[in-house]
Protein backbone atom coordinates (compact mmCIF):
# COMPACT_ATOMS: atom_id res chain seq x y z
CA UNK A 1 0.00 0.00 0.00
CA UNK A 2 2.96 2.36 0.35
CA UNK A 3 4.89 1.58 -2.82
CA UNK A 4 3.62 4.65 -4.68
CA UNK A 5 4.94 8.08 -3.75
CA UNK A 6 3.23 11.36 -4.65
CA UNK A 7 3.77 13.79 -7.53
CA UNK A 8 6.33 15.76 -5.55
CA UNK A 9 8.25 14.49 -2.51
CA UNK A 10 7.50 15.53 1.07
CA UNK A 11 10.79 17.44 1.01
CA UNK A 12 9.79 19.58 -1.98
CA UNK A 13 6.23 20.03 -0.66
CA UNK A 14 7.43 20.89 2.86
CA UNK A 15 10.06 23.41 1.73
CA UNK A 16 7.60 25.03 -0.74
CA UNK A 17 4.93 25.28 1.94
CA UNK A 18 7.38 26.86 4.41
CA UNK A 19 8.45 29.41 1.79
CA UNK A 20 4.81 30.11 0.86
CA UNK A 21 3.99 30.70 4.54
CA UNK A 22 6.93 33.13 4.77
CA UNK A 23 5.76 34.96 1.65
CA UNK A 24 2.17 35.16 2.92
CA UNK A 25 3.37 36.48 6.31
CA UNK A 26 5.44 39.12 4.49
CA UNK A 27 2.66 40.21 2.11
CA UNK A 28 -0.51 39.97 4.23
CA UNK A 29 -0.75 37.45 7.10
CA UNK A 30 0.02 33.79 7.85
CA UNK A 31 -2.04 30.99 6.25
CA UNK A 32 -5.37 29.95 7.76
CA UNK A 33 -8.40 28.05 6.51
CA UNK A 34 -10.96 27.24 9.20
CA UNK A 35 -12.16 30.84 9.75
CA UNK A 36 -13.43 30.86 6.19
CA UNK A 37 -15.98 28.15 6.97
CA UNK A 38 -17.50 30.64 9.43
CA UNK A 39 -17.30 33.44 6.86
CA UNK A 40 -19.07 31.24 4.30
CA UNK A 41 -21.80 30.40 6.83
CA UNK A 42 -22.10 34.07 7.80
CA UNK A 43 -22.36 35.37 4.24
CA UNK A 44 -24.90 32.73 3.18
CA UNK A 45 -26.96 33.04 6.37
CA UNK A 46 -26.99 36.82 6.02
CA UNK A 47 -28.52 36.47 2.56
CA UNK A 48 -31.25 34.16 3.87
CA UNK A 49 -32.01 35.42 7.39
CA UNK A 50 -30.19 38.75 7.84
CA UNK A 51 -31.65 39.70 11.23
CA UNK A 52 -31.07 36.35 12.93
CA UNK A 53 -27.54 36.27 11.52
CA UNK A 54 -26.70 39.72 12.87
CA UNK A 55 -27.94 38.63 16.30
CA UNK A 56 -25.60 35.61 16.29
CA UNK A 57 -22.54 37.13 17.99
CA UNK A 58 -20.06 34.72 16.43
CA UNK A 59 -21.33 34.98 12.84
CA UNK A 60 -21.60 38.76 13.21
CA UNK A 61 -18.02 39.01 14.46
CA UNK A 62 -16.68 37.50 11.23
CA UNK A 63 -19.43 38.67 8.86
CA UNK A 64 -19.15 42.35 9.76
CA UNK A 65 -15.38 42.40 9.18
CA UNK A 66 -15.87 42.35 5.43
CA UNK A 67 -19.33 43.96 5.37
CA UNK A 68 -21.03 40.55 5.01
CA UNK A 69 -18.94 39.84 1.94
CA UNK A 70 -15.70 37.99 1.31
CA UNK A 71 -12.13 39.14 1.84
CA UNK A 72 -8.53 38.05 1.51
CA UNK A 73 -8.89 34.86 3.54
CA UNK A 74 -11.88 33.58 1.62
CA UNK A 75 -10.14 34.25 -1.69
CA UNK A 76 -7.18 32.26 -0.40
CA UNK A 77 -9.37 29.22 0.32
CA UNK A 78 -11.10 29.67 -3.04
CA UNK A 79 -7.61 29.73 -4.57
CA UNK A 80 -6.84 26.42 -2.84
CA UNK A 81 -9.84 24.91 -4.60
CA UNK A 82 -8.73 26.39 -7.93
CA UNK A 83 -5.11 25.28 -7.47
CA UNK A 84 -6.20 21.77 -6.57
CA UNK A 85 -8.66 21.67 -9.45
CA UNK A 86 -6.11 22.71 -12.10
CA UNK A 87 -3.20 20.59 -10.86
CA UNK A 88 -5.36 17.51 -10.28
CA UNK A 89 -6.66 17.74 -13.86
CA UNK A 90 -3.25 18.40 -15.43
CA UNK A 91 -1.31 15.87 -13.37
CA UNK A 92 -3.91 13.17 -12.88
CA UNK A 93 -1.75 10.63 -14.73
CA UNK A 94 1.04 11.14 -12.20
CA UNK A 95 -1.15 10.78 -9.09
CA UNK A 96 -0.77 7.33 -7.50
CA UNK A 97 -3.91 5.22 -8.13
CA UNK A 98 -4.09 4.51 -4.39
CA UNK A 99 -4.75 8.23 -3.77
CA UNK A 100 -7.59 8.55 -6.28
CA UNK A 101 -11.33 8.30 -5.75
CA UNK A 102 -13.77 8.66 -2.88
CA UNK A 103 -13.40 5.18 -1.38
CA UNK A 104 -9.92 4.68 0.11
CA UNK A 105 -8.83 1.00 -0.01
CA UNK A 106 -7.65 1.20 3.57
CA UNK A 107 -11.11 2.31 4.71
CA UNK A 108 -12.82 -0.39 2.62
CA UNK A 109 -10.64 -3.13 4.09
CA UNK A 110 -12.06 -2.47 7.58
CA UNK A 111 -15.41 -0.72 7.09
CA UNK A 112 -16.58 -2.33 3.84
CA UNK A 113 -17.58 -0.90 0.49
CA UNK A 114 -20.65 1.08 1.53
CA UNK A 115 -20.38 4.57 0.08
CA UNK A 116 -23.09 5.84 2.47
CA UNK A 117 -21.01 4.73 5.44
CA UNK A 118 -17.85 6.41 4.16
CA UNK A 119 -19.68 9.63 3.30
CA UNK A 120 -21.49 9.68 6.66
CA UNK A 121 -18.12 9.34 8.43
CA UNK A 122 -16.64 12.06 6.23
CA UNK A 123 -19.59 14.35 7.06
CA UNK A 124 -19.47 13.71 10.81
CA UNK A 125 -15.70 14.07 10.77
CA UNK A 126 -16.16 17.43 9.05
CA UNK A 127 -18.63 18.59 11.72
CA UNK A 128 -16.12 17.73 14.47
CA UNK A 129 -13.18 19.24 12.56
CA UNK A 130 -14.75 22.66 12.28
CA UNK A 131 -16.45 22.66 15.67
CA UNK A 132 -13.09 21.77 17.24
CA UNK A 133 -11.10 24.18 15.08
CA UNK A 134 -13.38 27.11 15.89
CA UNK A 135 -13.31 26.32 19.60
CA UNK A 136 -9.50 26.14 19.49
CA UNK A 137 -9.18 29.18 17.22
CA UNK A 138 -7.60 27.50 14.21
CA UNK A 139 -6.81 24.31 12.31
CA UNK A 140 -3.85 22.52 10.78
CA UNK A 141 -2.87 25.51 8.66
CA UNK A 142 -3.59 28.41 11.02
CA UNK A 143 -2.69 26.78 14.31
CA UNK A 144 -0.25 24.00 13.55
CA UNK A 145 1.72 25.23 10.54
CA UNK A 146 1.41 29.02 10.86
CA UNK A 147 1.03 29.10 14.64
CA UNK A 148 3.93 26.85 15.56
CA UNK A 149 6.08 28.65 12.98
CA UNK A 150 5.40 31.84 14.98
CA UNK A 151 6.31 29.89 18.15
CA UNK A 152 2.84 30.61 19.57
CA UNK A 153 2.10 28.95 22.90
CA UNK A 154 -1.55 28.24 21.95
CA UNK A 155 -0.48 26.44 18.78
CA UNK A 156 1.90 24.12 20.64
CA UNK A 157 -1.01 23.22 22.95
CA UNK A 158 -3.29 22.67 19.95
CA UNK A 159 -0.68 20.52 18.19
CA UNK A 160 -0.16 18.26 21.21
CA UNK A 161 -3.88 17.69 21.89
CA UNK A 162 -4.82 17.33 18.21
CA UNK A 163 -2.15 14.77 17.39
CA UNK A 164 -2.74 12.96 20.67
CA UNK A 165 -6.46 12.59 20.08
CA UNK A 166 -6.13 11.81 16.35
CA UNK A 167 -3.53 9.09 17.01
CA UNK A 168 -5.74 7.48 19.67
CA UNK A 169 -8.83 7.69 17.44
CA UNK A 170 -6.99 6.22 14.42
CA UNK A 171 -5.80 3.29 16.54
CA UNK A 172 -9.35 2.71 17.80
CA UNK A 173 -10.69 2.72 14.23
CA UNK A 174 -8.01 0.36 12.94
CA UNK A 175 -7.47 -1.72 16.10
CA UNK A 176 -8.12 -5.06 14.36
CA UNK A 177 -5.32 -4.43 11.93
CA UNK A 178 -2.90 -3.22 14.59
CA UNK B 1 -8.84 44.39 -4.71
CA UNK B 2 -5.11 43.81 -4.77
CA UNK B 3 -5.14 41.78 -1.55
CA UNK B 4 -7.98 39.65 -2.95
CA UNK B 5 -5.81 38.75 -5.96
CA UNK B 6 -2.81 38.06 -3.72
CA UNK B 7 -5.02 35.85 -1.55
CA UNK B 8 -6.25 33.93 -4.55
CA UNK B 9 -2.74 33.37 -5.90
CA UNK B 10 -1.32 32.28 -2.53
CA UNK B 11 -4.29 29.91 -2.22
CA UNK B 12 -3.61 28.47 -5.69
CA UNK B 13 -0.04 27.68 -4.69
CA UNK B 14 -1.18 26.26 -1.34
CA UNK B 15 -3.76 23.99 -3.01
CA UNK B 16 -1.29 22.84 -5.66
CA UNK B 17 1.36 21.99 -3.03
CA UNK B 18 -1.15 20.03 -0.92
CA UNK B 19 -2.41 18.09 -3.93
CA UNK B 20 0.99 17.35 -5.45
CA UNK B 21 2.54 16.54 -2.08
CA UNK B 22 -0.07 13.86 -1.38
CA UNK B 23 -1.62 15.70 1.59
CA UNK B 24 -5.14 14.80 0.42
CA UNK B 25 -4.29 11.10 0.54
CA UNK B 26 -6.36 9.10 3.04
CA UNK B 27 -3.77 6.30 3.28
CA UNK B 28 -1.03 8.81 4.10
CA UNK B 29 -3.06 10.73 6.70
CA UNK B 30 -4.22 7.57 8.46
CA UNK B 31 -0.78 6.00 7.95
CA UNK B 32 0.71 8.96 9.82
CA UNK B 33 -1.86 8.75 12.62
CA UNK B 34 -1.20 5.00 12.94
CA UNK B 35 2.51 5.95 13.19
CA UNK B 36 3.48 3.82 10.20
CA UNK B 37 3.77 6.20 7.25
CA UNK B 38 5.72 9.33 8.20
CA UNK B 39 5.15 11.21 4.90
CA UNK B 40 2.67 13.78 6.24
CA UNK B 41 4.49 14.47 9.50
CA UNK B 42 7.80 14.85 7.65
CA UNK B 43 6.11 17.27 5.25
CA UNK B 44 4.69 19.27 8.18
CA UNK B 45 7.96 19.33 10.15
CA UNK B 46 9.80 20.58 7.06
CA UNK B 47 7.15 23.25 6.37
CA UNK B 48 7.22 24.47 9.99
CA UNK B 49 11.03 24.33 10.08
CA UNK B 50 11.34 26.50 6.97
CA UNK B 51 8.39 28.70 8.04
CA UNK B 52 9.79 29.40 11.53
CA UNK B 53 13.13 30.46 10.14
CA UNK B 54 11.46 32.50 7.37
CA UNK B 55 9.07 34.31 9.70
CA UNK B 56 11.70 35.16 12.31
CA UNK B 57 14.13 36.33 9.59
CA UNK B 58 11.37 38.64 8.32
CA UNK B 59 10.81 39.73 11.91
CA UNK B 60 14.45 40.81 12.22
CA UNK B 61 13.68 43.45 9.58
CA UNK B 62 10.28 44.22 11.12
CA UNK B 63 8.60 42.74 8.03
CA UNK B 64 6.55 39.88 9.53
CA UNK B 65 2.79 40.42 9.73
CA UNK B 66 2.36 37.93 12.54
CA UNK B 67 -0.99 36.73 13.79
CA UNK B 68 -0.63 34.89 17.09
CA UNK B 69 -3.67 33.13 18.52
CA UNK B 70 -4.57 33.55 22.21
CA UNK B 71 -3.69 30.65 24.52
CA UNK B 72 -6.96 29.90 26.37
CA UNK B 73 -5.87 26.49 27.56
CA UNK B 74 -9.28 24.82 28.05
CA UNK B 75 -10.80 25.75 24.68
CA UNK B 76 -7.61 25.10 22.73
CA UNK B 77 -7.10 21.68 24.36
CA UNK B 78 -10.74 20.52 24.08
CA UNK B 79 -11.06 21.99 20.58
CA UNK B 80 -7.87 20.13 19.66
CA UNK B 81 -9.28 16.84 20.97
CA UNK B 82 -12.55 17.24 19.03
CA UNK B 83 -10.59 18.29 15.95
CA UNK B 84 -8.30 15.26 16.25
CA UNK B 85 -11.25 12.85 16.34
CA UNK B 86 -12.74 14.52 13.25
CA UNK B 87 -9.35 14.32 11.52
CA UNK B 88 -9.00 10.58 12.12
CA UNK B 89 -12.65 9.85 11.19
CA UNK B 90 -12.74 11.88 7.96
CA UNK B 91 -9.08 11.57 6.94
CA UNK B 92 -9.05 15.27 6.08
CA UNK B 93 -8.43 18.60 7.76
CA UNK B 94 -10.21 21.85 6.85
CA UNK B 95 -7.64 22.73 4.18
CA UNK B 96 -7.15 19.31 2.60
CA UNK B 97 -10.90 18.65 2.33
CA UNK B 98 -11.21 21.76 0.15
CA UNK B 99 -8.41 20.48 -2.10
CA UNK B 100 -9.81 16.92 -2.05
CA UNK B 101 -13.19 18.34 -3.08
CA UNK B 102 -11.50 20.07 -6.02
CA UNK B 103 -10.15 16.68 -7.12
CA UNK B 104 -13.75 15.45 -7.23
CA UNK B 105 -13.48 13.22 -4.16
CA UNK B 106 -17.00 12.84 -2.78
CA UNK B 107 -15.86 12.02 0.74
CA UNK B 108 -13.97 15.34 0.78
CA UNK B 109 -17.08 17.17 -0.43
CA UNK B 110 -19.04 15.62 2.47
CA UNK B 111 -16.30 16.76 4.86
CA UNK B 112 -16.62 20.34 3.52
CA UNK B 113 -20.41 20.25 4.01
CA UNK B 114 -19.93 18.76 7.49
CA UNK B 115 -17.44 21.53 8.19
CA UNK B 116 -19.94 24.23 7.26
CA UNK B 117 -22.47 22.58 9.59
CA UNK B 118 -19.87 22.24 12.38
CA UNK B 119 -18.91 25.92 12.12
CA UNK B 120 -22.60 26.90 12.23
CA UNK B 121 -23.22 24.68 15.29
CA UNK B 122 -20.24 26.32 16.95
CA UNK B 123 -21.67 29.78 16.29
CA UNK B 124 -24.78 28.79 18.31
CA UNK B 125 -22.71 27.20 21.08
CA UNK B 126 -20.23 30.10 21.22
CA UNK B 127 -21.93 32.22 23.95
CA UNK B 128 -21.95 29.24 26.35
CA UNK B 129 -18.50 27.94 25.43
CA UNK B 130 -16.98 31.41 25.62
CA UNK B 131 -17.84 31.74 29.30
CA UNK B 132 -16.76 28.18 30.06
CA UNK B 133 -13.69 27.49 27.93
CA UNK B 134 -12.46 30.66 26.24
CA UNK B 135 -12.47 33.38 28.90
CA UNK B 136 -10.97 31.37 31.82
CA UNK B 137 -7.27 30.40 31.83
CA UNK B 138 -6.51 32.71 28.94
CA UNK B 139 -2.80 33.49 28.83
CA UNK B 140 -3.21 35.76 25.80
CA UNK B 141 -1.54 35.79 22.40
CA UNK B 142 1.92 34.88 23.64
CA UNK B 143 4.86 33.24 21.87
CA UNK B 144 7.86 31.42 23.29
CA UNK B 145 9.77 34.65 22.71
CA UNK B 146 7.43 36.53 25.05
CA UNK B 147 7.61 33.76 27.63
CA UNK B 148 11.38 33.34 27.65
CA UNK B 149 12.46 36.89 26.82
CA UNK B 150 14.95 35.41 24.35
CA UNK B 151 15.25 37.15 20.96
CA UNK B 152 13.03 35.33 18.41
CA UNK B 153 15.73 34.39 15.95
CA UNK B 154 17.77 32.64 18.66
CA UNK B 155 14.77 30.44 19.38
CA UNK B 156 13.88 30.00 15.71
CA UNK B 157 17.28 28.76 14.52
CA UNK B 158 17.61 25.77 16.91
CA UNK B 159 13.88 24.96 16.64
CA UNK B 160 14.03 24.95 12.83
CA UNK B 161 17.19 22.87 12.85
CA UNK B 162 15.55 20.37 15.20
CA UNK B 163 12.44 20.00 13.01
CA UNK B 164 14.44 19.66 9.78
CA UNK B 165 16.69 17.05 11.40
CA UNK B 166 13.61 15.23 12.66
CA UNK B 167 12.11 15.12 9.16
CA UNK B 168 15.27 14.30 7.24
CA UNK B 169 17.10 11.95 9.59
CA UNK B 170 15.02 10.74 12.51
CA UNK B 171 11.46 9.87 11.39
CA UNK B 172 11.35 6.62 9.43
CA UNK B 173 8.42 4.70 8.01
CA UNK B 174 7.60 1.47 9.86
CA UNK B 175 5.83 -1.33 8.02
CA UNK B 176 5.34 -4.86 9.10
Amino acid sequence: MQEQKAIISWKVAGISLGLLLTLATFLVQPLGVSTQFVVTDAVVAHKVVPEATEKNAYLAKYGEKEGWGIGYGWMMVFGMFAGGLVTSRLLSAKQPDADKGSMPKMWESVFGGSRQKRFAAAFLGGVMLLFGARLAGGCTSGHMISGISQLALSSFIFGIFTFGSAIVMAHILYRKRG
Amino acid sequence: METLVIGFLIGCAFGAILFMGGATSYRRILGTLLLKDMWIIKLMCTAIGVGTLGIYLLDLGGLANMSVKPAYVGGVAIGGIVFGIGWAVSGYCPGTCVVGASEGKFDAIFTVIGGLVGALLFSFAFPYLEAMLIEPFNFGAVTLRDLTGVSGIYLAIPFSAMLIALAFFVLKDRYE
